[in-house]
């Protein structure tokens, strides 16, 4: 990355701590763990013993017992096994499953894939900011429904759903409750042995830990289990075939200790730093904060204003590296469905540009974004038209 | 996002400093004005054009749109400035999609120009009529 950027986009991927990357390179040096854990020679138990220090420390941060983990290939793959196979191992109790509209594509499209196999899933929209309504989702259950799947922390706008509240729901109706936790794992407490929760999906890089390496928490009670996904060897006690990558399990394992150790400093810090930076553009006019403030995780700031494009406004930020609120997957310049979700009509929505910060981020950072964010808008306000096309 | 949406220096130049973004001096025989937009939430050009005998005088615009619109607009102004009146009529903008290496799944967006360009030869068309 250039030395002038700056670096505002730690929903997408945060860098690697140093310490993750030195546990890391020991494990990729000749006399580290670069062996099949799944040998049994002297080499390989070496890896495996690696592996297993990695689970006990990412169990630690969750507050499970490491058993209940296991690993993959990042939160997308753990959120399809844990869709797709809990649907699988439920599917002759019952097809009805219920997600919100405002999921990610790791989880809205296992959705769809199982709509198109038969299962009828109740989409929930959110109210205004961007929050689940419990009485919506208890509305919705049925006899027949088998799993609810509702995010953490939303990915573009930072809204926390209340997972506590939801897991007891289902609970109570006997439906497993999986929860998308990229976004909030590694940055905000969790203790997982005194919450409904069923199934919960992470990855390490939205922690400071390598891509390419996550995991998945199956609780160990009667009726949750899922059936795997893909075939192969037996590894992850037959849930998830393949050699496991050790040096990046091994840089798992050493995030998730340091945001154990770490995260009251960073949330503290995030919180400072989302407040300067807000302080510093609420007074743009017309400008909206996606989600709100008040239950939002504080690296994540989201905001839109109206009159101004959003690709445009990306490259007035310069070398401000945010992200935008048209879709990462597009070169079509189609707004966020997450945003239209929450009522924000397509101008605001392809407008919105979401700041996202965390440990390694300066109040330098933070003022250049404030000073780049302001020219921006005005800039663009000054080239455009002096009314909206047909008024 | 925009993974092919890389911009050259020209549309890094015009985009950060568009000498005719704004509003036309009223100190030409003739005024041309064209408005033209994608949809109601996408891209949205006004341009303008000062006739001066059978010259362009002066161009101007106004937008809401990606930067290399932007540029283009910008660009179309700087070549068209000083040039007959019928330099309007049936406008190529492929020089100007080179120039500023538009990426091919966008360049549909640049025929916007072409559009309001078609726009002011036909008022000026008919008002010589």
């Amino acid at each position: 990355m250039s030395g002038a950027a700056v670096y505002l986009d730690f929903a997408a991927t945060t860098p690697i701590d140093p310490r993750v990357a030195d546990a890391m390179q020991s494990c990729l040096s000749p006399g580290g763990g670069f062996a099949n854990p799944a040998s049994i020679h002297i080499a390989g138990r070496a890896s495996a013993a690696l592996v297993e220090q990695a689970r006990q420390r990412l169990a630690h941060l969750l507050g499970v017992d490491p058993h209940c983990l296991i690993w993959t290939s990042g939160a997308t793959e753990a959120d399809n096994l844990a869709i797709a196979g809990a649907a699988a191992f439920r599917a002759h109790r019952g097809k009805h499953l219920i997600t919100m509209l405002t999921e990610h594509k790791a989880v809205t499209e296992p959705f769809r894939h199982l709509e198109k196999s038969g299962y009828d899933v109740s989409w929930l929209k959110p109210d205004a900011d961007g929050l689940l309504a419990i009485d919506e989702l208890e509305a919705q259950l049925r006899e027949d429904t088998q799993l609810v799947s509702v995010m953490h922390v939303n990915n573009e706008t930072g809204v926390i759903q209340d997972i506590r509240r939801i897991g007891e729901v289902c609970r109570a109706h006997d439906v497993l409750f999986h929860t998308d936790a990229a976004q909030s794992v590694g940055k905000l407490p969790l203790n997982l042995s005194e919450m409904p929760v069923d199934l919960l999906s992470l990855t390490a890089h939205k922690f400071h830990g390598p891509q390419g390496i996550g995991a998945l928490y199956i609780a160990d009670r009667p009726g949750c289990k899922v059936l795997p996904i893909m075939h192969g060897g037996g590894q992850e006690q037959r849930m998830r075939p393949g050699s496991l990558p050790v040096h990046q399990i091994v840089g798992a394992g050493t995030a998730a200790g340091i945001a154990r150790d770490e995260m009251a400093e960073d949330l503290l810090h995030a919180s400072a730093l989302r407040d300067r930076l807000w302080q510093g553009i609420q007074d743009v006019s017309g400008i909206l904060c996606n989600g709100g403030i008040k239950h939002v995780y504080p690296g994540i700031l989201s905001v839109s204003v109206p009159g101004v494009e959003g690709e445009s406004l990306m490259l007035g930020l310069e070398p401000v590296c945010a992200a935008s609120g048209s879709a990462c997957n597009s070169t079509s310049g189609e707004s966020s469905y997450v945003l239209r979700a929450l009522g924000r009509d397509d101008a605001l929505a392809q407008s919105a540009i979401r700041f996202s910060f965390g440990r390694t981020t300066t109040k330098d950072d933070i003022d250049v974004a404030i000073e780049r964010y302001r020219w921006a808008v005005d800039h663009l306000r000054s080239i455009a038209p002096l009314h909206s096309p047909g008024s | 996002m925009f993974a092919t949406a890389a911009y050259n220096e020209a549309v890094r130049r015009h985009f950060a400093d568009p000498q005719h973004a704004g509003d036309l001096q009223k100190d030409h025989d003739l005024t041309l004005v064209a408005e033209v937009s994608e949809s109601a939430e996408g891209a949205h050009i006004v341009m303008s054009a000062g006739i001066r005998g059978d010259t362009i005088a002066g161009m101007a615009f106004r937008v809401r749109g990606c930067p290399h619109l932007i540029a283009a607009l910008e660009l179309a102004c700087r070549i068209l400035t000083d040039q007959p009146v019928a330099s309007l009529e049936n406008y190529d903008s492929a020089n100007i999609i080179q120039e500023l290496s538009v990426p091919v799944e966008k360049a549909g967006r640049i025929l916007l120009l072409e559009a309001a360009l078609a726009t002011l030869w036909a008022q000026y068309a008919s008002d010589e009529d």
